[in-house]
């Protein structure tokens, strides 16, 4: 993973490694990796073996980068490379020459997912300020409490970006973040205030303005917004743009039966489908529609005959421009392939 | 049209429920999250050649002690194509052999992508290893890269004395495509009356190109390779012909009708990944003709987990267990 690691900063010097490193523990810790696994992600992280004991005892667990398991005693360890709990466990990382920039915090991830794994330390009791307070099971005075350790002040307002750990930023405005695991794998969130800076970053969702204690739904927003993401053309999606839209969709179960959405699915078995309904929300007419979307007005009509007898409703019509509105993003939400691994630039 | 509003595929709330990755490999996918998309399509094999091409061998060669030696020699049709022997530095004598297929999804990868973990079999048993650089579909559809990896061995074994390779310990490997291709090659010697191998080593094999197993569309999406990328994989060799009547059971071993007569199988596959029911079912139906197959399935493994985290647990387990079965067939 090392060499891995360094592909990625090779390819994208801004991206966040540390984040990386935090999200790679996580996954360790909430699937319960022994001391061994444990040490073999940080030996693989760092490029050189790693090792652990309790320092009342002389025996200790070193392993190589490979995951082998390594014989003798500890080496010398320099103090920038060893890691000693307040409850008796020590790590290093035996790296000749000076510490790599993540070695630090592989060794504070390491310790403490070791800490956690010899039961020093419960695994609810290491989650994070912004897993607590963006976290819809908290309660409002832990979310509170979370916001007030992240620094952010009780009575403002803020919103959540929230972004895979593979997004590329080009502008990073400040802001408490963290990387928090979510069904969709972990997701890097940041913090920012209601008069933050521009964003730009891809892909990303920007969620709504809420005051602190329900800063948890601008984050489930967020992945709304996130999930909407199509880059390059749309690369960044703030919820604020869609109004109620964004927070509706985020409320409705996933399994609700929503005949619309199904008949979209069929509409987008065409490959003109999704284009045709885009032009047609882009636009006030067929004619503007077919400019928009660059075909033949008799071309872009018969399209949207074959939208609206797919639809079973005529989607330019009253309530219908709402229906077409809904049941196109909510198809788009659920084929969203935006959070899947993209290939990165070359 | 934004690639993104694609229609089926995806993380869909209806999609098929699937068994979880291994923690640990879930950990590395988290670090390197965005290197390796797990849906190919045509217009990624550009991208794909690229980032798929193999790091420098020549250092990694030294510090296993390995020589090599690139040959040239006539692929299908006689047109020329490059082997390289590889063989443990200052050891001589005639050693066991294996002709090895690479990885790549028929379209990508050269003959030294992957081959860190096989290259434990030449220094630590004592193999000579000759990996072959096939040609790749699309530009060379079927049956190119498998008359090219079946053209090498029989040159291997025409000039084993010259190579230095025993004729009584030769074996072929690959992993996923390569996995097929061995398959297939394997097939191919016992009905040409080939050179007569000792075994076949079957990594996360690629069989079947018709696509209609369960675990097929389990995975769109995640992973590193997903029911699309391997439907591109076989259309590029096999054109429109994929999925119909006309394919040859070289091309997809999962199609040959006898299984009989085949020499010692290998097969290990990731219970997390669509080729999981095209390796059991190959173990099966060598089992049920009365063969030898050894099959693996590992628990929260996805495809080539192995290469990707070889320092976790499950890929640890996976290498340990294959090579294991490679000693018992090879070593002296």
């Amino acid at each position: 993973m090392q060499e891995l690691l360094g592909r990625i900063a090779r390819l994208d010097p801004s991206a966040s490694l540390g984040l990386r490193v935090i999200a790679c523990f996580d996954e360790l810790v909430v699937g319960h990796v022994n001391t061994r696994g444990l040490l073999a992600a940080a030996a693989s992280l760092a490029g050189c073996p790693a090792g652990f004991r309790r320092i009342s005892e002389a025996a200790c667990v070193r392993v190589g980068p490979k995951g082998d398991l390594l014989d003798g005693p500890a080496p010398e360890v320099p103090a920038a490379l060893r890691l000693t709990t307040a409850d008796g466990l020590e790590v290093w990382l035996e790296r000749d020459g000076e510490p790599a920039a993540n070695d630090g915090i592989t060794l504070e991830r390491l310790s403490l997912a070791v800490r956690a794994r010899h039961g020093l330390v419960r695994r609810d009791d290491i989650r994070r300020h912004a897993a607590i307070m963006l976290d819809r099971q908290s309660s409002a005075e832990e979310r509170v409490a979370a916001a007030e350790a992240l620094g952010l002040t009780v009575q403002g307002e803020y919103r959540i970006a929230a972004a895979p750990l593979f997004a590329q930023w080009q502008q990073h405005p400040g802001g408490p973040e963290d990387v928090i695991p979510t069904r969709h794998g972990p997701m890097h969130v940041v913090v920012l205030p209601a008069d933050h800076d521009t964003v730009v970053a891809s892909p990303c969702g920007l969620g709504t303005v809420t005051p602190v204690d329900r800063l948890h739904e601008s984050f489930r927003v967020a992945v709304v917004a996130l999930r909407l993401c199509s880059p390059p053309e749309e690369p960044l999606v703030d919820a604020h743009a869609y109004g109620g839209l964004l927070t509706m969709l985020a409320n409705a179960p996933e399994d609700s039966h929503q005949p619309d959405v199904e008949r979209m699915a069929e509409v987008a078995t065409r490959p003109w489908g999704l284009s045709t309904v885009a032009a047609l929300l882009a636009t006030q007419s067929i004619r503007e529609a077919a400019r928009h979307a660059g075909v033949h007005h008799s071309t872009l009509q018969s399209r949207a005959d074959v939208v609206s007898s797919t639809l079973g409703f005529d989607p330019l019509d009253g309530l219908g421009r709402a229906r077409l509105g809904i049941a196109f993003l909510s198809h788009r939400l659920r084929h969203s392939t935006v959070l899947e691994l993209p290939p990165p630039s070359s | 049209m934004p690639d993104t509003w694609r229609s089926g595929y995806g993380s869909s709330v209806t999609a098929a429920p699937r068994p979880e990755f291994d923690a640990e490999l879930k950990a590395g996918l988290a670090v390197v999250g965005g290197m390796f998309p797990p849906t190919i399509t045509p217009a990624l094999l550009d991208f794909m050649r690229t980032s798929y091409a193999s790091a420098p061998i020549d250092d990694l060669l030294a510090q296993r002690r390995i020589e090599r030696l690139d040959l040239p020699v006539p692929g299908h049709l006689g047109d020329e194509i490059v082997v390289s022997v590889l063989r443990p530095a200052g050891l001589t004598g005639p050693r066991p052999g294996v002709v090895y297929a690479h990885s790549g999804g028929m379209m990508f990868g050269d003959r030294f992508s992957g081959i860190d973990l096989v290259l434990d079999w030449v220094d630590s048993l004592g193999v000579v290893l000759v990996t072959v650089e096939y040609r790749l579909a699309p530009e060379h559809p079927d049956p190119y890269p498998r008359e090219d990896v079946y053209a090498a061995l029989e040159w291997v074994a025409s000039h084993h004395t010259d190579l230095q390779i025993r004729l009584d310990r030769l074996l072929v490997a690959g992993a996923s495509a390569g996995g097929g291709l061995a398959a297939g090659i394997a097939l191919q010697a016992r009905d040409r009356g080939g050179p007569r191998l000792c075994g076949q080593v079957l990594d996360y094999p690629m069989l079947d190109d018709r696509g209609l197993t369960h675990s097929t569309h389990q995975f769109d999406g995640v992973g590193v390779w997903d029911r699309v990328s391997n439907e591109t994989g076989w259309d590029a060799l096999l054109g429109p012909a994929r999925g119909g009547a006309g394919v040859s059971p070289y091309a997809a071993p999962a199609r040959a009708e006898d299984l009989t007569g085949l020499p010692p199988a290998f097969i290990d596959v990731g219970a997390a990944e669509i080729f999981r029911d095209e390796a059991m079912a190959y173990a099966d139906r060598i089992w049920r003709a009365g063969g030898d197959a050894e099959l693996h399935v590992f628990g929260g493994a996805f495809h080539g987990c192995d290469l990707f985290a070889p320092h976790t647990a499950v890929g640890r387990r996976m290498i340990h267990v294959r090579n294991s079965w490679v000693e018992k067939i090879l070593a002296d």
